[in-house]
């Protein structure tokens, strides 16, 4: 079995996570931060160090660091919890359903305007051209860090800058680079948003939102946070204001061991090694016929799609499939990058390493395309 | 023993000020907020220091806390 679906769910987890999850079953059991006896202590201690290793990865505050269920729901406290009627957003062609569904379910029901921008392989284009499209009224930029078709990295940091100079909020869905791109607060993010389970090699059911601070958000759920209990009112102050309900303890210690995992390795050999990989895999495709790639130049990372003619990519992700290759085809969740790309009738085929892959796996999965060339 | 109590505006604030003065080599404990001492539900940390050395650290580190109390038994 050969995962090359990493840029949905990094699988093989590293035995340290498998270990880890262990353990929060069988030993951190409480409900952290609810009571006052030493097992919800204790695993409250286990979530806060986790809350410190995610703070020291991205130059932020520990109480700055909000759990979430995954990152789309860090997305969407986010954008729903800035957004608000008469506001203007602006996204980019690029980006997952995660950014374009809440900013366009926000555009239907609750009077916000959006923009799309369209991003090319020049950065400095592209932020000439986000800055034609930037109104009085622009209250925030939420974009993808890197796409999840593509593997494009946006101007991230050139983004960031602009929004401090213009006081617009930044919100960014790291889901792609968190864990593989070196990223810090100082970039100029106002919210980071990631998941836990790709390149930070943690369990599914985990997401991040990372606030600067300099900006507020309104809650869209309320609920319990084990403190003020006897008011009505919102518990106020990060992170608890955004984490009502029972935490996914579990969850967040096996995260806890993929970010040590990710440390231990150095997110640059697991950048390294990702994109030695994709380019074996990149120039591979280029000897084949009839194949086509969705990749520019400038900056890209280890994520290549593509198509083969005479095939719907879900008819190839298949084909893989059946000789134990696992690739995604389709969609990928994102519709405005598949229109971008023109790729509507077939979705494309998506090839996205993680540091377990090996170069045999690229070999293995060249040779099965070839076949059918 | 006689403790100082910080009654915390949170867990998390709570768990930061442990880690910061386990780090000074302070001792600080996490216990619920005892009734008879604050009012409202939540956090506090159980010093043996003096409240405004500790009070001081916080502030100085951005710990948020809300209340102090002398004399805590336990």
């Amino acid at each position: 079995m050969i995962n090359f679906d990493n840029s949905a769910t990094t699988f093989p987890m590293p035995e340290a996570v498998a270990k880890a999850v262990y353990t929060a079953v069988k030993r951190y059991g409480g409900n952290a931060g609810r009571s006052g006896h030493s097992l919800s202590i204790m695993t409250a201690g286990k979530v806060f160090e986790v809350r410190e290793a995610l703070s020291q990865l991205f130059d932020a505050k520990p109480e700055n660091v909000v759990f979430t269920l995954n990152c789309t729901h860090a997305l969407n406290l986010a954008i729903k919890g800035t957004l608000k009627a008469g506001d203007h957003c602006i996204i980019s062609s690029l980006e997952h359903n995660s950014v374009s569904r809440p900013v366009y379910a926000m555009s239907r029901r609750s009077g916000v305007t959006f923009s799309v921008l369209e991003v090319i392989d020049d950065d400095e284009q592209t932020l000439d051209r986000l800055k034609r499209l930037i109104r009085d009224n622009t209250k925030a930029i939420a974009m993808t860090i890197c796409s999840n078709v593509t593997g494009k990295i946006l101007p991230y940091k050139l983004i960031g800058e602009l929004c401090r100079r213009r006081g617009i909020v930044y919100i960014a869905d790291a889901a792609q680079a968190a864990g593989v791109i070196p990223l810090s607060m100082s970039d100029g993010f106002d919210f980071l948003c990631m998941s836990g389970h790709k390149g930070l090699y943690g369990p599914t059911g985990t997401g991040v939102l990372i606030s600067s601070e300099r900006f507020p958000l309104s809650t869209i759920i309320e609920g319990g946070t084990g403190t003020t209990s006897l008011e009505l009112e919102q518990t106020g102050g990060l992170p608890e204001q955004l984490e009502s309900g029972t935490l996914n303890s579990v969850g967040i210690i096996g995260l806890g061991a993929g970010i040590n995992f990710v440390k231990e390795k150095g997110m640059q050999k697991i950048y390294d090694h990702e994109m030695r990989l994709t380019n074996a895999f990149f120039q591979g495709l280029a000897e084949m016929k009839d194949i086509t790639v969705l990749r520019g130049s400038g900056n890209y990372s280890a994520v290549v799609s593509f198509n083969k003619n005479g095939f719907h990519s879900d008819e190839l992700a298949e084909y893989l499939s059946d000789r134990g290759i696992f690739l995604r085809g389709g969609y990928h969740c994102s519709a405005l990058a598949h229109k971008y790309l023109k790729t509507e009738k077939t979705g494309a085929v998506r090839f996205s390493p993680s540091v377990m892959n090996t170069k045999d796996d690229v070999k293995k999965l060249l040779f099965e395309l070839r076949r059918i060339s | 023993m006689n403790y100082n109590l910080i009654a915390m505006t949170s867990i998390t604030y709570a768990q930061k000020a442990k880690s910061l003065l386990n780090a000074q080599r302070m001792y600080c404990e996490i216990q619920k907020t005892p009734s008879e001492y604050f009012s409202g539900c939540g956090y506090s940390i159980r010093v043996k220091d003096d409240i405004s050395k500790v009070t001081a650290i916080l502030r100085e580190n951005g710990v948020k806390y809300k209340q102090t109390a002398s004399g805590y038994r336990r």
